[in-house]
């Protein structure tokens, strides 16, 4: 019993930050103004109206969606092409190939950062929203590959042979009988790359410079930087960049850890 | 593994299907991983600021002058004591809770949910909530401090350099402690109960059982999570530049902020490209080591 009551508390003391971020939305102007990080003592939605009204968080919400849903959707599915043939296909040069996109692994991003956003710039591709989806997707590929190959590497051989004898073509083995039984492993990891994007803040802090797009990582660091920071505003902010990664996260509760437990590699 | 039975037609098919997918992948690979990568190399043999279109060649001098900067030493001692204090104390009280949640069925999908959540969490928004905790006048911490009668101890926890890099690592732990906690909690259930029995007919006490018993059996994986915490404590950068950006008076400049300032602020490209990369070849050991280990832990089954 005392170990339940132990436990509450550490989780309430852990939430706590999360709970202060709700609370301070929650608060009336007035309010945020005299005690605005007493808990719960108003309740309004004034600083959720001004945040998306005066805080632009409305269109940083939207390009936070234009840069993660697309580079999420091509990771997984280069990923899965991807990890699939490396893992059942033979082909010329495949573990030259193997060996270069895992290498990604054991680079961090710091290490080309800098050139990557001249590369950019030369390609025409700085401040626009296909370049950074571009971006994203890249730094996605390394361990969406490794994955999934992983994935593939364990169903059985006996199912492709079977599928073989019946006449099945190449493609349909990869269409119709292995893509159906990886959908968990898609499923973690798309859950996976979908929160790495949604919370990546260097590389649209790098490649989006102009500000014609900004998505809530960059957008919550403008704002919180800005003169005579508005609080409440800013709480209101911070639960709109937090909210969708607390919603999924208790919704796929599973495949958030498990996709995070192998994704270790990615430091 | 194929066998060499497959029939040549097939293993002409599976060839051209292979490269037909994976032709896409690598190539994007090559445009934004692989080219910049050898450019970065290039980059830091330069005397570039962003403009000049032929900048100078100068061979090793972005590295020499890394070797006796100034600067350098102080952000290198800073993420030392990161990455001591950042592994050292996520993975106690990780330890520590996992051990308290261990067995505990009732209630263990909140627990779960609760301590987990930090780690997930965009660093801004945690950056911004901490930013508040930590305010010198109304923050949550220092009212605490003096509701427990240490009223003295309170400061502007970022603002003052003394307290800055303790005040931000803090925060990291915080978030760090999460994932410890579930990775070791998930080994746990590996440990071999009738061992942990044997133990206590023995009279082992709970500490000698938790000690002799529970951690050789779980030591693999802490090796992973020690091995994880020193690869990325060399390239920390998002929680410090957002909660002060190597400030007060360069307290929390670490590697990463020091490199980001010196191309990204004062222009010198190759400086902090060559700054990036020595960076990067400092975690690479770490990476190879991590690598290994975790290729032996799921050969063992034990890896997730």
């Amino acid at each position: 019993m005392s170990r339940h009551a132990l436990l509450i508390v550490l989780s309430l003391l852990t939430l706590f930050p999360v709970i202060l971020i709700v609370s301070t939305t929650l608060k009336t102007r007035q309010d945020v103004k005299v005690n605005p990080f007493g808990l719960f003592s108003t309740f309004s939605f004034e600083n959720l109206e001004r945040a998306w009204t005066v805080g632009d968080f409305g269109s940083y919400l939207l390009d936070s969606v234009l840069l993660t849903v697309p580079s999420t959707a091509l990771a997984v599915v280069l990923s899965t092409m991807g990890g699939y043939a490396f893992a059942r296909l033979p082909f010329p040069g495949r573990s030259v190939a193997f060996y270069l996109v895992v290498l990604g692994l054991l680079v961090p991003f710091f290490a080309y950062m800098i050139p990557l956003y001249f590369q950019l710039r030369s390609m025409g591709l700085l401040d626009t929203l296909i370049g950074v989806v571009l971006v994203l997707t890249s730094t996605g590929l390394s361990f969406g590959t490794f994955f999934m190959r992983a994935f593939f590497s364990d169903l059985p051989e006996e199912l492709d042979q079977a599928a073989r004898i019946d006449g099945a073509s190449e493609a349909r083995i990869f269409t119709q009988v292995m893509l159906p039984l990886a959908t968990p492993g898609i499923g973690t990891l798309t859950v996976f790359t979908f929160l790495q994007n949604w919370n990546n803040f260097l590389v649209p802090l790098l490649y989006l410079p102009g500000g014609e797009y900004r998505p809530l990582t960059t957008g919550l660091y403008l704002f919180a930087g800005g003169r005579s920071v508005d609080i409440g505003p800013l709480a209101a902010g911070a639960l709109i960049t937090i909210l969708p990664v607390v919603v999924l996260f208790i919704g796929l509760q599973r495949q958030v850890t498990e996709g995070f437990l192998s994704g270790a590699v990615k430091g | 593994m194929r066998t060499s039975t497959t029939p040549p037609v097939t293993r002409r098919a599976q060839a051209r299907l292979g490269l037909a997918l994976v032709v896409p992948l690598v190539l994007i690979i090559a445009v934004f991983f692989l080219f910049p990568l050898g450019n970065a190399l290039y980059y830091s043999l330069l005397d570039y600021n962003g403009v000049n279109p032929t900048p100078p060649f100068v061979g090793l001098a972005n590295y020499v002058e890394l070797a006796t900067d100034p600067a350098l030493l102080p952000a290198l001692a800073n993420n030392i004591l990161w990455i001591v204090v950042g592994t050292a104390a996520p993975m106690l009280i990780g330890f520590a809770l996992a051990l308290l949640m261990w067995r505990v069925r009732r209630g263990s999908t909140f627990y779960r949910i609760a301590l987990f959540l930090p780690y997930i969490l965009p660093t801004v928004a945690v950056g911004v909530v901490w930013g508040w905790i930590y305010d010198p006048i109304r923050g949550w911490l220092n009212a605490a401090l003096r509701g427990i009668g240490l009223g003295g101890l309170a400061t502007g926890w970022l603002g003052n350099p003394d307290t800055a890099l303790y005040a931000v690592l803090a925060t990291a732990v915080w978030t760090a402690t999460g994932f410890v906690f579930v990775v070791l909690l998930s080994s746990l259930q590996n440990v071999d109960s009738e061992l942990l029995d044997a133990a206590r007919m023995d009279g082992a006490n709970g500490a000698q059982r938790v000690w002799y018993v529970v951690l050789p059996q779980i030591m693999p994986v802490f090796l992973m999570i020690l091995t994880l915490t020193l690869v990325g404590g060399f390239s920390v950068f998002d929680i410090i530049f957002v909660m002060t950006g190597g400030g007060p008076a360069n307290a929390t400049e670490v590697l990463g902020t020091y490199a980001y300032s010196s191309a990204f602020q004062l222009n010198r490209i190759s400086y902090g490209t060559a700054l990036a990369l020595v960076i990067s070849v400092l975690a690479i050991p770490f990476a190879v080591a991590l690598n290994r280990l975790q290729r032996r832990l799921s050969l063992q089954g034990m890896g997730t």
